[in-house]
């Protein structure tokens, strides 16, 4: 059973955004080795939605754990803030227009774009498949790095987004809906050639079927365990979600977790989640997509 | 009855618009369409369109057409429009008709000289709901308009669909002001521009707020105030940031106050829609303004909006990018 935290914030200006992050540290017992020098941080861009939307990790928070980190180990720690570009998102803009431009002139740190970085390939396994991952060089000489992902429902078969997926975006190659026959799968095998030391969730603007301001900081180390906590905040049975269930058999952390701080039922009830004429709703979309009748009749 | 032979020229977001709409217009055939993308092309073939081109200059030259569609991006409308003209069809001119007031200057003045009639795109003036309080203020029942409000806020470029589906790429052009000519405020607000100059006539002063969320070089949120000829001043807001589409007009006049709004309609009510009449609600100012493009061409009539209503609605942005007030300092 793994430790996942849960804290409450009330106003989410910078102090108490290090406050939060500080103690949801403390409650999963966390202590940050003062040898660590390079630092990757991958927050959750996603296509050019501001962090407002709850799509999106707010700059602000990511502002804030550079602070802890600079407090906790080191002034001169080398951090650097990845993503990489997207089917319909490139860095360039989204680093400009979703505020990490800014932050990274204000906190003098690197800004970097995975998918222009150099990188090795890794061949790993993941379910009944095999994929080639291209870990990117900042990825691999980091020696901490910190997931800062968004809890949010997506329409395909994973059924939610959260600290596992969002690793998915540190896979350097663009065209990613690629992958998409086999995202579970390829979702597990990037994890499992990133493998991510700490997560941190900034639910401060949750994303279900409308944002919520949930004021919630979640932290582990396991990210099987902290997704299956998102998972049940949103009203997902963990159960039920294949790739979580994957990511358990690979080795990739437990689905059991101990909740620490909060009660985990505080954030449920509040959680924007799905109800029946949203799902139909969003089935009828999903099959007018598949089927090519929405671009026939012009509705996409 | 005379068939109007059309072409059209760029097949991206608006262009298949157009394209479906063109299937249903009485009067008028598509015949030609041209784009650089095969997938848009083999779009058009599907649609029954058997002339595509990967250049525009070779539909340019087919003397089956008499009028032509351009739903180009704005950096490419005056060497289009020109090239248009000096073959000798008829033009119908997506909005803003240039990036700036010279290369509008250029467009009229080629469809002028080679005697070919030149329509600006602007579909809110054929959208039912905006027909409405135009009569209504021609023909009095709401007194002298005072004050007027007029908001468009939606994603723009970046355009987001329904949750969790996947978004679409940002075509690059976008990103660059000197392809666009800038914001929110040529895109959007010269929808509006356009639509209040009908409604009021010209526009004798304005003055504008910008504001940049997505810190690009161009502004994403715009807010005028303007003053019309006749007194009615009119503050217009304008805006990509938001994931919603939201457009409004509320009218103040000395005797009634008026609203109208366009909003899309939901996916079933759209199909339904779609299948009945050719074309969703939310789409019906478009098709409108086509039919009325191929009507004028065979009634022998100008068309309106015309390209001197494009090259107005971009004096006024000039100024209002010109003549900009800062209210965020002391």
């Amino acid at each position: 059973m793994s430790l996942v935290s849960f804290v409450k914030v009330t106003y989410a200006d910078r102090n108490r955004l290090e406050q939060a992050i500080m103690d949801s540290l403390h409650l999963i017992h966390y202590r940050f080795l003062s040898r660590s020098e390079n630092i990757a941080i991958k927050p959750n861009m996603c296509y050019y939605w501001d962090y407002s939307t709850g799509q999106t990790t707010d700059p602000k928070f990511v502002a804030a754990l550079i602070d802890v980190l600079r407090e906790q180990i080191s002034p001169d720690v080398n951090i650097s803030i990845v993503e990489s570009d997207a089917s319909a998102m490139q860095c360039k803009y989204a680093f400009k227009m979703l505020g990490y431009e800014r932050l990274a002139n204000n906190y003098n740190v690197n800004l970097i774009n995975l998918s222009e970085d150099p990188y090795e390939t890794a061949h790993v396994t993941a379910g009944k498949y095999s994929f080639k991952i291209m870990v990117p060089k900042t990825i691999q000489e980091a020696d901490l790095k910190i997931n800062v992902p968004k809890v949010k429902y997506t329409m395909e078969p994973i059924k939610i987004t959260c600290a596992l997926k969002n690793i998915f975006g540190c896979n350097p190659y663009p065209q990613k809906f690629r992958y998409h026959s086999k995202l579970g799968e390829a979702i597990v095998a990037i994890n499992k050639a990133m493998n991510f030391n700490l997560h941190i969730i900034d639910g401060i603007i949750v994303s279900g079927i409308q944002p919520r301001r949930l004021g919630l900081v979640m932290a582990s180390t396991d990210p099987v365990a902290i997704d299956n906590a998102a998972a049940e905040i949103a009203g997902l049975n963990p159960k039920t979600i294949k790739y979580l269930q994957l990511a358990k058999k690979e080795g990739l952390g437990n689905t059991a977790f101990w909740n620490e701080g909060e009660p985990l039922e505080h954030f449920k009830t509040q959680y924007p989640k799905k109800n029946l004429q949203t799902k139909l709703m969003s089935k009828a979309y999903s099959i007018a997509v598949q089927t090519g009748l929405s671009k026939k009749l012009g509705l996409e | 009855m005379e068939r109007i032979r059309l072409g059209i020229i760029g097949l991206g977001y608006i262009g298949k618009i157009h394209l479906r709409h063109c299937q249903k217009l009485a009067n008028a055939k598509l015949v030609a369409a041209s784009d650089l993308s095969k997938k848009a092309l083999k779009i058009a073939n599907d649609a029954g369109v058997k002339k595509t081109y990967p250049n525009y200059e070779q539909l340019l030259g087919a003397s089956d057409i008499d009028a032509i569609i351009i739903a180009l991006p704005t950096h490419l409308h005056t060497q289009c429009a020109k090239q248009v003209a000096e073959a000798k069809k008829h033009i119908f001119l997506e909005k803003p008709i240039a990036r700036n007031t010279t290369e509008a200057e250029e467009i009229i003045s080629a469809a002028k000289k080679n005697n070919v009639k030149l329509m600006t795109g602007y579909p809110l003036r054929f959208s039912p709901a905006f027909r409405k309080p135009k009569e209504r203020i021609d023909d009095g029942t709401l007194g002298e308009i005072e004050i007027a409000h007029a908001t468009y806020i939606g994603s723009g470029p970046f355009m987001h669909r329904a949750e969790a589906h996947t978004p679409l790429p940002v075509p690059e052009w976008w990103f660059n002001k000197k392809l666009t000519g800038g914001g929110t405020l040529i895109d959007l607000g010269s929808h509006l521009i356009n639509l209040l100059r009908w409604y009021f006539g010209e526009i004798t002063n304005v003055r504008s707020h910008l504001g940049y969320r997505f810190n690009l070089d161009f502004e994403d949120s715009a807010t005028c105030i303007a003053k019309f000829e006749h007194g009615t001043l009119a503050v217009i807001n304008v805006g990509w940031f938001s994931q919603s589409y939201h457009l409004k007009i509320d009218l103040h006049g000395s005797v009634r106050s008026l609203s109208a709004n366009h909003s899309p309609s939901n996916p079933i009510s759209a199909v339904i829609q779609t299948l009945t009449k050719g074309y969703s609600k939310f789409y019906e100012g478009h098709f409108i303004e086509l039919q009325h493009f191929v009507n004028c061409l065979i009634k022998d009539r100008p068309p309106s909006p015309s390209g001197e209503d494009g090259l107005r609605d971009l004096e006024v942005i000039e100024q209002a990018y010109g003549n900009q007030i800062r209210i965020d300092q002391p």
